[in-house]
């Protein structure tokens, strides 16, 4: 990941939804990303432009298009359809955006589309977050990485995040063990980020 | 381990074999979404596959009619997502709900405004609502003020058309929730809901505190007492029954709904025996007996 002068960006000179512009960089704000939130937390993730992606969860394309500034490219899932609207008009303009409409708690549905890729990222405000990442994990290479973003309140409005974090945790174990924990507080509240890499 | 053969968007791949999809890119799509892929036993694609099946020159033109596939698909599922008649009902009502908030936003400031040209007696200051004072002003308004006059006007005319296409799209939609509670409450339990499908598998009990997120949420943080409706308040059986007998007419009232929305998003008609029963239910809750 790039830093300048301690402010994280992406490599792209054409601001797409008014962030700044530092040194024909696009500025990748943690309060709207929790990509970068992770990284300004000190869990940077490495995204050398040989990387495929698969991200599930991927609303109006803001992290999808700091993250396509990178890598080789980003395989977007979205269900809803306001968000894929902007979606598609994000993957018009960028070549090595494949989006992909549909329910990531079927991944059947859009299987046939996709590639083993070395990076799964999933934001998805599903109760069944674990189960999605689980169904997944037949895309993950040898060695690669899965970043969970757990949002907490909506697997259980009202209990401790982290309890819902452990019990998250354990749903996984079968598929990928767990390397770190972060909360993203104080830039995203009741989200933790757990990192993991699959397991065998 | 034998292999089964893998269907891709591209074509079927068996071991080292690949029998390539023929047509354009409509044609690819219909296939894809045609198939049903098992998870089970699943090995995702290689894309160098697709050049060995003719699909694709190389990378970058694999990703290229990749692309045009899927988004092609998206574009459809956005289609046919917008064309359910419960799509625009929703637009409206949230205009609607949109409409009356502009507009008692600036009849207040109006009153505001008109207070400090017309000082009048401290108990006519308290009494009149904002929109009296607008009224109180037309004819004596000029310049900037005439004009938001003239404006609030011209949203209440909106208003007024849209109240008209909500109810008769809520008696076509919802025919059955509308005949229970009235088709500008139906269309806003819609609404809330998201969407007819969605709002025909909520439980009764959601159905009944459906816009009454905040209060619903400190109950469930803070052990407040539960509420007893939401949107559901506004059905004059909720709101004019005596104040300890609400909670049960709004409880029986969002049984019956849950039971209409289902109706009307999987049979589409009026069920007259029905809706008999559920009045006559509702009214009794009303009376306590």
């Amino acid at each position: 990941m790039i830093w300048l002068d301690g402010v994280l960006v992406s490599p792209g000179s054409r601001s797409l939804h008014g962030e700044r512009i530092l040194r024909g960089h696009r500025v990748w704000d943690p309060y709207r990303s929790k990509l970068a939130a992770l990284a300004h937390l000190g869990h940077e993730v490495d995204l050398p432009s040989s990387l495929r992606v698969l991200y599930l969860g991927a609303a109006h394309g803001t992290t999808v298009s700091h993250i396509a500034d990178y890598v080789e490219c980003v395989y977007a899932v979205e269900i809803a359809p306001r968000p894929m609207q902007d979606l598609l008009s994000l993957a018009r303009q960028r070549e090595n955006i494949v989006p992909v409409m549909g329910d990531a708690t079927r991944p059947g549905e859009y299987a046939p589309f996709l590639e083993r890729v070395d990076l799964i990222y999933q934001d998805v405000a599903s109760p069944r977050q674990a189960e999605i990442a689980a169904a997944h994990r037949v895309f993950l290479e040898e060695g690669g990485t899965l970043i969970l973003m757990v949002k907490t309140r909506s697997i259980d409005a009202t209990a401790d995040p982290d309890a819902v974090t452990r019990q998250v945790t354990g749903a996984l174990a079968s598929c990928y063990r767990v390397k770190a924990v972060v909360p993203l507080e104080p830039y995203h509240r009741d989200h933790r980020a757990l990192v993991c890499e699959g397991v065998k | 381990m034998r292999y089964s053969m893998q269907r891709y968007w591209f074509g079927d791949v068996m071991e080292d074999t690949c029998t390539r999809a023929e047509g354009d890119t409509a044609a690819l799509a219909d296939r894809v979404a045609a198939l049903s892929t098992k998870m089970e036993g699943f090995v995702p694609l290689r894309w160098e596959q697709a050049v060995l099946c003719g699909t694709a020159p190389d990378r970058a033109g694999y990703l290229a009619l990749l692309r045009q596939v899927t988004t092609l698909l998206a574009e459809r599922k956005i289609r046919a997502w917008y064309g359910r008649g419960d799509a625009l009902l929703i637009q409206k009502v949230r205009m609607l709900e949109d409409l009356d908030r502009a507009a008692s936003l600036v009849a207040e400031r109006f009153g505001e405004w008109d207070r400090v040209l017309h000082p009048g007696p401290a108990e006519e200051i308290r009494e009149p609502a904002p929109r009296r004072a607008l009224e109180g002003a037309r004819g004596r308004a000029e310049g900037a003020q005439a004009a938001v006059i003239a404006s609030v006007d011209g949203l209440a005319a909106a208003r007024a058309a849209l109240v008209e296409e909500v109810t008769t799209g809520a008696r076509e939609i919802l025919p059955n929730c509308t005949a229970l509670v009235g088709g500008l409450v139906a269309a806003r339990l819609l609404s809330a809901a998201g969407s007819l499908d969605a709002m025909a598998r909520l439980p009764a009990a959601s159905l009944q505190v459906l816009g009454a997120r905040a209060a619903l949420f400190a109950h469930l943080r803070t052990g407040s007492p539960p509420p007893k409706h939401g949107i559901l308040y506004q059905h004059h059986r909720v709101h004019n029954a005596p104040r300890n007998r609400r909670g049960k007419v709004a409880r029986t009232l969002a049984a019956r709904l849950a039971i209409a929305a289902r109706l009307d998003c999987y049979r589409g008609a009026r069920d007259e025996e029905f809706l008999k029963r559920a009045d006559e239910a509702v009214r009794r809750a009303g009376r306590g007996t």
